[in-house]
């Protein structure tokens, strides 16, 4: 089955180490990873996306669609308000209202909290434990959410399904996390 | 030793890497080298390019030879993977050819190929490690 996974982490550091065993579960054939990304939400409440691209356009595209799959991973209600405000990553998208934006910050803060730290990821599963088992260890805790559900409610709704192409499909670890990675 | 406990002990063993495990490799591979040069600029990125085009086609053509072994659902995912790997290295080339503004959006086209190609290889391999016995126990 395919789903869409997002781990949070009380610390950075175990993200990273959360991202490592997630691939070594790939490696091992446990699971298929299709892509992952780590985001960060900071004491103020807004999320950071650790990517090594600097075109815009492809920074907004990261923030839409983790923001998106926060909101969706928080309930149906979320996932139009946490693309939202995932786009403010990018910053060529804005919102108008602070209100809106107020409550997309709430919305997303249901799956991630201030401070925390989350691997989101793209896999193909036959059975979840192998996922909850080696996260679990860590400190983890697992949301998921099928792909064909989201790819449902995108075709019932108005075709806005940004959850492809903008994870990395491999293990990226930007130079200012290696200190943290592969112990 | 119990079937379910030497099942796990043989799922423990190295796993041996075959053909659409290296073919994944090197496409995730391409695209780090791709979305890192798209970092640097000007004769910097060129340089870094010229490999690209070569490389992609390498990639597609070893995905070819390797098509008569995989299942249906892997083939079709293989086959439009392929189809992305040309289109990267048309792009890259396209890239290599022009300057400028013209030049950026060819290379985040052929990021973009070169992420989706990725993406069909390893639908492949979720087809192909999917339709594998779940017990591999020895006779």
């Amino acid at each position: 089955m395919r789903n869409f996974v997002a781990i949070v982490f009380d610390q950075k550091e175990k993200a990273y180490k959360g991202l490592h065993e997630l691939w070594q579960l790939d490696e091992a054939a446990d699971i298929t990873v299709h892509g992952t990304a780590v985001v960060h939400r900071d004491d103020w409440g807004r999320f950071e996306v650790d990517t090594k691209e600097t075109h815009p356009v492809f920074a907004t595209a990261v923030g839409v669609g983790i923001g998106a799959l926060l909101g969706a991973l928080a309930g149906p209600a979320g996932a139009a308000i946490g693309a939202a405000s995932g786009a403010l990553i990018g910053g060529a998208v804005d919102l108008d209202r602070s209100d809106t934006r107020q409550r997309a910050v709430v919305e997303t803060e249901f799956v991630l909290g201030r401070g925390q730290s989350a691997v989101i990821a793209d896999v193909s599963e036959d059975w979840n434990s192998a996922i909850e088992t080696r996260m679990r260890a860590l400190g983890g805790t697992v949301h998921r959410h099928s792909r064909s559900s989201l790819q449902g409610d995108a075709a019932a709704a108005d075709g806005f399904y940004p959850y492809d192409d903008y994870l990395y499909p491999y293990e990226y670890v930007p130079s200012r996390y290696t200190p943290y990675y592969g112990w | 030793m119990s079937k379910t406990a030497e099942a796990h002990s043989l799922a423990r063993e190295p796993r041996v890497k075959d053909a659409l495990d290296h073919a994944r490799a090197a496409a995730q591979e391409l695209h780090g080298a791709l979305s890192d040069a798209a970092a640097k600029r000007g004769g910097a990125i060129k340089a870094d390019l010229e490999s690209v085009p070569t490389k992609a086609r390498a990639i597609a053509e070893s995905i070819g030879s390797s098509l008569g072994a995989q299942n249906a659902a892997a083939k079709q995912s293989l086959a439009e993977a392929a189809t992305y790997l040309q289109a990267t290295a048309a792009h890259a080339t396209e890239a290599l050819k022009s300057s400028g503004r013209a030049a950026e959006t060819s290379i985040q086209r052929a990021i973009t190929d070169a992420r989706t190609s990725v993406q069909k290889i390893s639908e492949a391999v979720a087809a192909k490690r999917s339709a594998a016995p779940t017990l591999q126990l020895k006779k």
